[in-house]
């Protein structure tokens, strides 16, 4: 890591690598379901605008975009385990997210106006959850994903709590 | 944004908002010690944060919400079960329709229809039985249980300002909306909505929420509402009235008048972009007219469309009258221009910032000084060149800061800075410039959708678009170089600035103290170029400032260096190889 900045001391929960499989997975079934679908309709009309190679060959598009999507099926969420870390020290959030791309983000306790504690479905059945740090400005808010369900509690317990002692925030 | 409230210019005086009159004396304002005398009556006192909870006596016969540990948590009324499948039946009622038609009424559809019906109530009923709120020592928690589970906590310290609203169908079944305002950032998604209280008890719950977040923050008098940032912007043909706002002792001779426009700066007008279409609009206005009134004449569209048709076949005709559009466009737009912004004034009002403008209604919106973070400066391409820009106030808690919390009309650049900093704070630091890295992203981003054209249209051999293509990118160059100029960031102690835009180029000088938080991006390919952008998150104006394609090291030291006690114990130490 080039980048100057030292790496936020928690992981997040390993469950949280299903959790990004599965999400990745309803993605990829829906490409390529989409793909499916879009050949299904190309072989029936028979665009003539297309090359007719193309057109007879269309039931590769599918299989192309299944090709192409499976590593990235594999990798997100190995990756996206090895980035996403976070750590509340200083009384500031330090939240490292992303794969492709890289997101750091640096919350001040004070500057805290609502800490959410959210569950979607897949969370809920894997014992995940999410914490939802918000300030007034979307560029100071942050969201810790697929932390263990009794950590998340905690934090955002804690984090509730701390800001209402500190409460400023700047608005 | 509630107008009702009177604004935010009496925020230091004593007298608050119409609740506040009715509630405890100030004495009980900080952490009441026993019950205090209250006309909220049955409900417990203003428990300390995190105390615990007095349960009291709740006679209500109606269901009480609890506001207390102990107490059960409070729920929607079920009237609003009432309200809620009448929302969604619009949505609902064309594919109701369209099934009974297609259909012919058979006894089959009309028990889909039926169950399609059931079904939304049903949805509306779960979510009723699901949805609960308390109101715990310090915080306002707001639980939904459906499939996933969600809890909203809302310290209650952090309370701007609590609406209640009666929409109409509301109103008849005596209902209210009460929704807590946080100034947080983004829609609504982000405050809480009680969405079906009681018209009484959501007054109520309205008092005890404001009183306990006064009281949580340890203010003895309101610090001000949602309203606070902008103040009804109103027309006020006299001008001495601040946004019709009740301003007793203040005549017209205690202002400040900080800037009076120059009329011969209205010149300037047409350089903004901003009225320019006007002609075209005025034509299309006209045309809809033409149509409407032909009808009522029964000249109908028979007549119009021949005319149309009759025009063209005369191209010349034609061609001129669009030249003759196209060469009022200045001209129109400068009309338009010099209506609304007529001797534009900016004065100084007391604890706020006072912009007048306009001919033919005189427009007057105030900003508090307490509420203003900052500026931005923009200047589009022409303004530029004629080295004009406009000023912009960055005010917090302000909906559509862009048209309210504008402070100049197009001016002098070096007036408009002269300006801002008499009046808002100087910025007294060089911008620094990104490193070369940058300039060849914004010089490649410019060049390649030209170059990309050109290459596949020389594929099938169409040369002439190969030929714009190729002009496209040439025209990318000094677009990017440009675009690099824009770039830039820096910080004098107090403010930090940042610079930005491709043809219209802005500037935005934020007070340090405005900082909520940072958010530092890099893309694959920034990371690759060893550049990053770094967002000065601010509880203002857009929310959000960037510094785009910053070296890895100037960006992150440069969130450093405004707030070193944030980022200090992240900094990687020095040298060394870092980890992961």
């Amino acid at each position: 890591m080039p980048v100057p900045l030292r790496v936020p001391a928690h992981r997040v929960s390993p469950r949280a690598i299903a959790l990004w499989l599965l999400r990745a997975l309803a993605g990829f079934v829906l490409l390529v379901g989409g793909a499916a679908l879009l050949a299904s309709w190309i072989d029936d009309a028979r665009w003539s605008w297309l090359p007719s190679w193309a057109v007879s060959n269309i039931w590769w598009l599918p299989v192309v975009v299944a090709a192409v999507e499976l590593p990235f099926l594999v990798v997100e969420p190995l990756w996206r385990y090895a980035v996403h870390r976070w750590e509340l020290a200083g009384d500031v959030v330090y939240a490292r997210s992303g794969w492709f791309s890289r997101q750091w983000v640096f919350v001040p306790v004070s500057r805290i106006q609502t800490v959410d504690k959210e569950q979607g479905w897949f969370e809920r059945v894997l014992g995940l959850a999410t914490v939802e740090i918000r300030t007034a400005s979307y560029a100071g808010s942050s969201s810790i994903q697929g932390l263990d369900a009794g950590v998340a509690d905690h934090l955002a317990h804690d984090l509730a709590h701390r800001a209402h002692q500190l409460r400023d925030d700047a608005t | 944004m509630n107008p009702g409230d009177p604004g935010p210019m009496d925020g230091a005086a004593p007298a608050g908002r119409p609740p506040e009159g009715q509630e405890a004396p100030p004495a009980h304002h900080r952490r009441p010690p026993g019950p205090p005398p209250e006309p909220s009556g049955p409900y417990p006192p203003g428990a300390a944060p995190g105390g615990p909870p007095v349960p009291g006596g709740l006679p209500e016969p109606a269901r009480v919400p609890g506001y207390g540990a102990g107490a059960p948590a409070g729920r929607l009324s079920p009237l609003i079960l009432l309200i809620r499948p009448v929302r969604t039946l619009p949505s609902l009622f064309l594919p109701l329709a369209g099934l009974l038609f297609a259909s012919g009424f058979s006894p089959v559809s009309l028990g889909w229809a039926a169950f399609g019906v059931l079904i939304s109530v049903g949805f509306a009923a779960i979510r009723w039985a699901t949805f609960t709120f308390r109101v715990t020592g310090d915080r306002l928690e707001l639980t939904r249980s459906l499939v996933s589970r969600s809890v909203r906590t809302i310290p209650l310290d952090r309370v701007r300002g609590v609406d209640v609203t009666t929409p109409p169908l509301h109103r008849l079944l005596g209902l209210a909306v009460v929704r807590v305002d946080t100034g947080a950032s983004g829609g609504k998604g982000q405050e809480g909505e009680l969405d079906g209280l009681p018209l009484a008890e959501a007054e109520r719950l309205r008092q005890i929420l404001l009183r306990r977040s006064r009281a949580a923050r340890g203010e003895p008098v309101a610090g001000g509402g949602p309203v606070a940032g902008g103040g009804p912007e109103t027309a006020a043909p006299d001008s001495g009235a601040a946004a019709g706002r009740p301003a007793p002792a203040s005549a017209a001779g205690q202002d400040r008048v900080h800037v009076r426009v120059p009329r011969r700066w209205l010149r300037y007008g047409p350089l903004s972009g901003a009225y320019l279409l006007t002609p075209f609009a005025l034509v299309g206005g006209a045309v809809g007219l033409v149509f409407q009134v032909g009808q009522e004449f029964g000249v109908g569209e028979r007549a119009a469309i021949s005319a149309g048709d009759w025009l063209w076949h005369r191209p010349l005709l034609l061609a001129g009258f669009a030249v003759l559009l196209v060469l009022a466009m200045p001209v129109v737009g400068g009309i338009m221009y010099a209506l609304f912004n007529w001797d534009f004034t900016l004065r100084g009002h007391e604890t706020s910032l006072v912009a007048e403008r306009g001919l033919v209604t005189r427009r007057s919106v105030a900003l508090e000084h307490a509420r203003i973070r900052g500026y931005e400066i923009a200047e589009g391409l022409l303004e530029r060149r004629a080295d004009v820009g406009r000023l912009w106030a960055i005010v917090t808690g302000l909906g559509d800061s862009r048209t309210r919390g504008q402070l100049l009309p197009v001016v002098p650049r070096t007036f408009a800075a002269r300006t801002a900093a008499e009046v808002l704070g100087p910025f007294g630091a060089e911008l620094r410039a990104h490193p070369p890295a940058a300039r060849r992203r914004r010089l490649f981003r410019a060049v390649a959708p030209g170059a990309v054209l050109a290459v596949a249209a020389a594929v099938p051999g169409w040369y002439w678009i190969t030929l714009i293509g190729l002009a496209l990118a040439a025209a990318g160059v000094p677009l990017g170089l440009d675009r690099y100029r824009s770039l830039g960031h820096g910080w004098d102690g107090t403010r930090l600035s940042v610079r930005s835009g491709s043809l219209p180029r802005s500037q935005a000088v934020v007070e340090r103290r405005a900082l909520v938080g940072w958010t530092i991006k890099q893309t694959w390919f920034q990371r690759r170029a060893r550049v990053l952008t770094v967002i000065a998150g601010v509880g203002a104006g857009s929310g959000g400032y960037p510094a785009v394609d910053t070296g890895e090291e100037q960006g992150v030291g440069f969130a450093a260096e405004v707030t070193p006690e944030w980022l200090a114990p992240f900094l990687a130490s020095p040298p060394g190889p870092a980890d992961s």
